[in-house]
């Protein structure tokens, strides 16, 4: 009916509209020209657009869209783009220090050093030294060794052919066996046994592992033997013991005589050694002894580092160095000099080819590929500086140039190195290592730069630029929002639906779902969820998912609240009553009467839940349990400088970020809010 | 209305019922979950007598979890009803006890910022109703929206910020000063004081929007009523009009939802006890939940659950108890 008015008041004003051109704009007062129509849709914006706040926030997010989907268009950088930096930084270019310890160099492959003289090697040498001795007898597992000095720092490791000649002292000697069990001696072969000693045993009182037992005014020990109720019985006897055939008086003579003493003797052009065990001293007989390594504190400088250089070369000019001179290696010749502290190998043609050194000079990184003169220089300043007395020194020696660009090494036409005179300084720390430092130019990831035009938020801990992770980050912020909000709406719109227009039991089973889903604590659990992703070491992407769909599960109950509201108080409207009544199917009913109706509820509750959303949202990056890195969100960049000394120092990273997280949030809540009053004005007047 | 509220009351068991079982769900069916971290991390201590696999067993069984998802929750369910919760894995304690520990502090700071959140948000809302459109009104509605969209996270930052870093007025997190143990009775109770004043500024700040838009939406909806006019109509004084007719209504929804909110006092501000470190029943929760304490978040999510169901519960009565007009069936 009313409809037919407005047609006929339509027809009137075009109709009027017409005469006004005729009739030089006179238009009667109840003219239907003076009421403007508006269609909802309008009539809903103009509502809208008086609304001042609801205005700047349509305009903040329009700003916010922009920014986030657009803007990376136009910026040059990526969210994942590290940027680096050429920085002069002074870096520890090598280190030297005084050797200390004896390194030993196989001579001859063929004989075999049993291990622990190799590890003894050491202590015995500085024994050696603080003995004043020159040559030393060692007992290994396979043999005797001697250690003789050839020159200062460098000694030889022979093995000698040596036989056990006898023991001088008080030695045990084994009787026999005495069994507990049976009561019984049985003599070792070939001693002597007193008469009786067999039942004086019987008798004798013998408990424990081992003790002493006096029979017949003699004292014996004993110890407990391979079985359990065995005692080996022991006589103990001083004097001389042989292994091998006797020697004679005079040899026992100067034996005792070593003995107190307690040194090795020559005796029939022999070399005789003594080697303390327990009360006894065992005498060997020295044999010849074949040089088997060669230790020294030296270290090889080389003066071409591309060259190899000859093991046996540097084995042969320490095996030399006592003598000093010439020596053969390999078939050639070549020449041995000293030279203060350091020993100079040249080759037949009189080029030095190497020296060696008590210090070593070494990379920091441990490897030898430092220049020769470079190394002769530190050796020279560290002497120097020794010798002084002092801890520092300062020294100019020409290192490759680097390019203060790129910091790689420059190279001039010729394809050769460009060497600068570079400043190299030398501190002695207190360990004794020399660090030599120097200023280069390196390369490094740049972390943390200052606001500046090339970055205009600085970069972040990473490398990344802030301002375009700020724009990707936006752009999943929002995108989570509209994602969740979307499925909050779809389930709820659903559920709600369903409820409403069925009633009855579905309506009664879905709102006591509604009333748990409100129970269920939403932050608890998704940051559960969080924890267990980080368990289970998810990717970003299927995390974000996850993340989306959960908070989705998690939001619908409001939304099924407010549309079965909404549902049941239309579905008793006239139009709901003739719609059923023209038999339109019941899918068409709900989708396409019901929920338009709903319409407007929906936009605003899916506005002011997107600012929710995205609070959430951040919260749980901010934790680090929502969206990982290297994807940004406003969230995990404020978590990346959460800790103390970085809000300090970083205040240029985190605060921009955290505005723009609370002016979008306002901006959303400020046009769902405009949008609520113009759907519904009763609601404010 | 005792059989109302009896009603409601079994009502909201069921629904504990319901929910606590989804939990439970959760916890169950979470592929690689928490017991086997769990038993992992007990059967590698060095001081460990079980081998994983019995590890496994007897978590399994401690929780249910070796029977089926109904008969799990069941068994749960009773040796919780029993008041056995278990001991807290992260903090090697009965959960009741853990519990005991921190929901003090939680509360205090809960009511200190409820209180001021009353007394600041309530004639700050009325105020804007009275100016409706006014600067008054503008200025409230921007810094209440300002406060709801403010992320917790970020306000704490700020205030730490500006208080603790620049200022130096406070410190940045803790809830004890170094020197302690050194002050007196009084002077120990103001140092605890003073670590508790940013928390509860950013408490106050995040829930003063609520309350004040809430304020102001019911001062308007009463200040637009028929019996306001008419007293305006008498020539009622204005003061008269809004101290006495309109505040007393706007009272009745106010007091319903304040008292409905008046058992998330022992919830705890996760977020906000995590960050500045104050040890109340938040931060123990977020602790357990990062290091996967089955016990106590068992505990902790179903008493969560019962709050929000008893704040319900309160909402509702007290509606009935302070309109007369209402009631209940």
């Amino acid at each position: 009916m009313s409809k037919y008015l407005y047609d006929a008041l339509l027809k009137k004003k075009r109709e009027s509209s017409g005469a006004e051109q005729n009739n030089n704009g006179e238009v009667a007062l109840d003219d239907i020209s003076r009421v403007k129509v508006l269609s909802p849709a309008r009539k809903v914006f103009k509502r809208f657009m008086r609304n001042r706040l609801a205005v700047v926030g349509a305009i903040i997010l329009i700003c916010m869209f922009a920014f986030a989907f657009l803007g990376p268009l136009f910026y040059p950088y990526e969210q994942d783009q590290h940027f680096y930096k050429y920085d002069t930084q002074t870096i520890n270019y090598s280190q030297a220090k005084r050797i200390v310890n004896y390194t030993g160099y196989k001579v001859d492959d063929g004989i075999k050093v049993d291990s622990e003289v190799e590890t003894m090697m050491n202590s015995n040498v500085k024994g050696m030294i603080a003995d004043g001795v020159e040559s030393k007898f060692v007992l290994g597992a396979d043999g005797a060794y001697t250690i003789d000095k050839i020159a200062d720092s460098i000694y030889s490791l022979s093995k000698a052919d040596s036989k056990l000649i006898c023991s001088a002292g008080v030695h045990s000697v084994k009787l026999g066996v005495y069994s507990r069990g049976t009561k019984t001696f049985s003599p070792a072969p070939g001693e002597d046994i007193p008469e009786g000693f067999e039942d004086s045993l019987k008798n004798a009182k013998m408990t424990g592992s081992e003790g002493t037992v006096v029979i017949g005014g003699v004292e014996y020990t004993y110890k407990r033997g391979a079985q359990k109720t065995d005692l080996d019985i022991f006589h103990r006897v001083e004097g001389i013991l042989y292994h091998s055939g006797e020697k004679g008086g005079d040899f026992e003579a100067v034996l005792t005589d070593s003995v107190e003493n307690e040194k090795d003797f020559e005796f029939g052009g022999k070399t005789y050694s003594l080697v303390q065990n327990g009360d006894v001293f065992d005498v060997y007989e020295l044999g010849s002894a074949k040089v088997a390594m060669v230790y020294t504190l030296y270290a090889l400088n080389k003066v071409d580092l591309e060259k190899e250089f000859p093991d046996e070369v540097r084995v042969k000019a320490l095996l030399a160095a006592g003598k000093g001179g010439e020596f053969k290696a390999e078939g050639k010749t070549y020449y041995l000099e000293k030279d203060e502290d350091d020993l100079i190998i040249k080759d037949s043609g009189k080029n030095v080819i190497a020296d060696m050194s008590l210090i070593s000079v070494r990379r920091y990184s441990g490897q030898d590929t430092m220049e020769y003169g470079l190394k002769r220089t530190v050796i020279k300043k560290i002497e120097e500086m020794d010798s002084t007395d002092t801890r520092e020194g300062k020294f100019v020696y020409a290192i490759p140039r680097q390019d203060t660009e790129t910091g790689q090494v420059v190279y001039d036409e010729d394809g050769k190195l460009v060497m600068d005179d570079s400043d190299l300084y030398i501190n002695r720390s207190d360990t004794g290592v020399y660090n030599i430092t120097c200023d280069q130019i390196i390369f490094l990831i740049d972390t943390y730069a200052p606001v500046s035009g090339t970055h205009i938020l600085g970069t972040d801990g990473d490398g990344y630029d802030v301002f375009a992770r700020v724009m990707y980050g936006g752009r999943i912020s929002l995108l989570v929002g509209f994602v969740v909000v979307f499925l909050e709406i779809i389930l709820g719109v659903i559920m709600g639906g369903l409820a409403g227009y069925y009633g009855k039991w579905v309506d009664m089973i879905i709102m006591r779902l509604v009333d748990i889903f409100y129970c269920i604590p939403s932050l608890p659990i998704l940051i559960i969820l969080g924890v267990l992703m980080d368990y289970q070491r998810l990717d970003p992407i299927p995390r974000l998912m996850v993340m989306m769909a959960t908070l989705g599960i998690l939001g619908w109950a409001g939304v099924a609240r407010m549309v079965r509201g909404q549902i049941l108080s239309l579905r008793e409207q006239e139009f709901m009553v003739a719609a059923e009544a023209t038999g339109i199917k019941v899918s068409t009913r709900i989708f396409k009467h019901l929920i338009p109706n709903v319409m407007p509820q929906l936009i605003v509750i899916a506005t002011m839940g997107m600012g929710g959303v995205i609070l959430t949202e951040s919260t749980l990056s901010f934790l680090g349990l929502g969206v990982k890195h290297p994807l940004a969100t406003w969230g995990t960049m404020i978590n990346s400088v959460s800790d103390q000394t970085s809000i300090a120092k970083y205040p240029y990273i985190w605060i921009p970020v955290g505005l723009l997280i609370c002016i979008t949030v306002v901006a959303f809540n400020f046009v769902g809010d405009g949008l609520r009053d113009a759907y519904d004005p009763r609601s404010k007047k | 209305m005792l059989k109302y509220t009896i009603k409601r009351i079994l009502y909201s068991v069921l629904i504990l019922f319901f929910v606590m079982f989804i939990i439970y769900l959760l916890m169950y069916s979470l592929p690689g979950g928490y017991i086997q971290t769990r038993a992992q991390e007990l059967a590698s201590k060095p001081n460990s007598t079980k081998s994983y696999q019995e590890w496994l067993d007897f978590l399994n069984a401690q929780y249910g979890m070796d029977k089926g998802v109904v008969q799990g929750y069941f068994t749960w369910l009773g040796s919780a009803a029993s008041g056995n919760l278990g001991d807290s894995w992260v903090w090697t304690l009965p959960v009741t006890e853990v519990f005991h520990n921190t929901v003090w502090y939680s509360f205090i700071l809960g009511a200190v910022s409820f209180v001021f959140e009353i007394i600041i948000a309530i004639p700050l809302g009325i105020k804007a109703a009275k100016n409706q459109y006014g600067f008054t009104d503008y200025f409230a509605s921007v810094f209440s929206m300002i406060c709801i969209s403010m992320p917790t996270f970020f306000l704490a930052t700020l205030l730490k910020y500006v208080f603790a870093i620049k200022l130096e007025w406070f410190e940045i997190s803790g809830m004890k000063s170094r020197d302690y143990i050194n002050l007196s009775e009084f002077g120990k109770f103001l140092d605890v004081a003073a670590h508790f004043v940013l928390p509860a500024i950013t408490l106050i700040i995040i829930s003063i929007g609520g309350l004040m838009r809430y304020t102001r939406t019911n001062m308007l909806e009463v200040l637009n009523s028929d019996y306001i006019r008419t007293a305006r109509a008498k020539g009622v004084p204005e003061k008269k009009v809004i101290n006495y007719h309109a505040f007393r209504n706007t009272l009745v929804p106010l007091v319903t939802t304040l008292g409905g909110s008046l058992p998330g006092l022992f919830s705890g501000a996760l977020i906000t006890e995590t960050l500045f470190a104050i040890r109340g029943i938040g931060h123990a929760s977020y602790q357990s939940m990062l290091q996967a304490d089955i016990p106590f978040i068992m505990f902790y999510l179903a008493f969560l659950s019962i709050l929000t169901l008893l704040g319900n519960l309160i909402s509702d009565l007290l509606y009935a108890v302070v309109d007369p007009r209402v009631r209940l069936s």
